[in-house]
């Protein structure tokens, strides 16, 4: 009885490190890769209430004179991955033609609906529906992860962007967007 | 009361649904040449193979000039969702008795099933302008064919490059509203000149190739087929239309109004029920 404990925490040692190469993988795989050197917004609220706050990435976008690329992804997503990993994989050359860019990595996950998510800027925070209505963006009616959306440095909509990613997963159409070809 | 619309042309859109449904296995190279994932032909004005059987048995060896001389077609090269992209015809010239557009096709190439919609055209539209919602099911070019009073045929296309959209999943909030038309006019009439107005028939337009989640059976194909729409009595245009209308199929049209009058909807959906809609202009 007496090394019940410890069989506890050898058992508890040992299921720790089964899992730290797959938490390790996790990390490594979710969100936008680090060589775009994206400004990852967590949101804050907790899962009934997910606000992503985008006044920081418009201030710096401001500073440094650059437009907003803002990507919104889902833990849990296997279309986000396939994006991501289209971006790691074409990294070499990509990352140049995204100088010009501040990519925003918005952590969301799919229990995050619609409902749920909420895009603050400055003192007003919205629902994405709202959000979406109030930059005349016509993904209002359903929230698609992932979703991309393009800004100038004062927060105007570039481009109507398509709902997903599916459409940019080529190196010459992930340039089509950067250079806003419609 | 207008003349009810023919339905030849339905059953002409199934013997291209049949032929095209051997299409993957007959396609070229060319279209298949994947430089990056994408196919060779994806400029605005390229064929298509499924283009060019469609051509013939729409049109048999007609010339068709191609271009935006006589009719343009507008429509964003990524829409927000592939299930409601949004298309516009413009039809440059006048629509008189002399020389008029007597019909539009609107195709997209690659649907499971290409012809999305023709419209039967008389003088009454004034000008022969028109703006819809497609779902485009995969990369594709959407094209719009004008034929003329003369006989001439125009085509102009753009590519399209969407993902998805025949499986989008449908609105069905309110099946009890299905059947109900809608008019609107976004400004006021102008009488005895062209005036915009809208037609919505709210609907679900079906596909036939959407899985329902719970039953996880296929949704059977359920779609708006025929719209005719007349002003004081006088046809102002009939649609033969199909599934690769998005949802609730809305168009946007001009009309004539020659004095005080009342704009009238007859739709026929596959299930062969009859709903009208009517709007009084004065």
């Amino acid at each position: 009885m007496k090394l019940l404990p410890r069989r506890r925490r050898l058992l508890a040692c040992l299921c720790c490190a089964a899992f730290i190469p797959l938490l390790a993988g996790a990390q490594e795989g979710a969100g936008i890769p680090a060589a775009y050197a994206p400004l990852v917004i967590e949101p804050s609220g907790g899962p009934e209430r997910a606000e992503f706050d985008l006044g920081p990435a418009l201030a710096r976008a401001q500073r440094e004179n650059k437009r907003l690329y803002v990507y919104l992804g889902a833990s849990d997503c296997p279309y986000c991955r396939r994006y991501e990993n289209f971006l790691r994989k074409n990294a070499a050359e990509l990352v140049p033609h995204f100088r010009p860019w501040l990519v925003v990595d918005l952590r969301s996950s799919l229990s995050t609906t619609a409902q749920r998510l909420f895009i603050r800027v400055g003192g007003k925070s919205r629902p994405y529906v709202d959000f979406q209505r109030s930059i005349g963006d016509e993904r209002s009616r359903m929230l698609v992860y992932p979703s991309v959306w393009l800004f100038d440095p004062q927060l105007k909509p570039l481009m109507q962007m398509p709902a997903g990613t599916g459409t940019f997963e080529t190196v010459d159409e992930q340039l089509e967007i950067l250079q806003l070809v419609q | 009361m207008p003349t009810p619309i023919k339905r030849l042309s339905c059953d002409r859109r199934r013997v291209f649904m049949l032929g095209l449904g051997a299409l993957p296995f007959a396609m070229t190279p060319r279209a298949r040449a994947a430089v990056g994932g994408l196919p060779g032909n994806t400029g605005h004005a390229d064929l298509s193979p499924e283009w060019e059987l469609l051509r013939g048995r729409l049109f048999g060896k007609q010339p068709i000039t191609a271009g935006a001389d006589r009719v343009q077609l507008i429509a964003p090269l990524r829409a927000a969702y592939g299930a409601s992209v949004p298309v516009k015809i413009i039809s440059k010239l006048a629509q008189t008795p002399d020389l008029h557009v007597k019909r539009i096709h609107l195709l997209v190439d690659k649907n499971p099933s290409p012809l999305a919609a023709t419209l039967e055209l008389t003088p009454e539209v004034g000008q022969a302008d028109f703006e819809t919602r497609l779902r485009v099911d995969e990369y594709s070019h959407v094209r719009v064919v004008s034929e003329l009073s003369n006989g001439e045929l125009h085509m102009d296309s753009r590519y399209v490059k969407t993902s998805g959209g025949c499986s989008a999943p449908p609105n069905r909030d309110s099946p009890e509203l299905i059947g109900r038309t809608i008019f609107k006019l976004p400004g006021p009439p102008t009488m005895g000149a062209p005036t915009t107005a809208d037609v919505t028939v709210i609907h679900p337009n079906d596909t036939g190739f959407e899985l329902n989640n719970v039953t996880v059976m296929y949704i059977p194909s359920y779609f708006v087929r025929t719209i005719a729409v007349s002003y004081a009595g006088r046809k102002v245009f009939d649609a033969d239309l199909d599934f690769s209308i998005s949802e609730n199929p809305t168009w946007r049209f001009n009309f004539v109004p020659h004095g005080p009058g009342e704009l009238r909807a007859e739709v026929v959906d596959s299930k062969e029920r009859h709903f009208t809609g009517s709007l009084k202009v004065a």
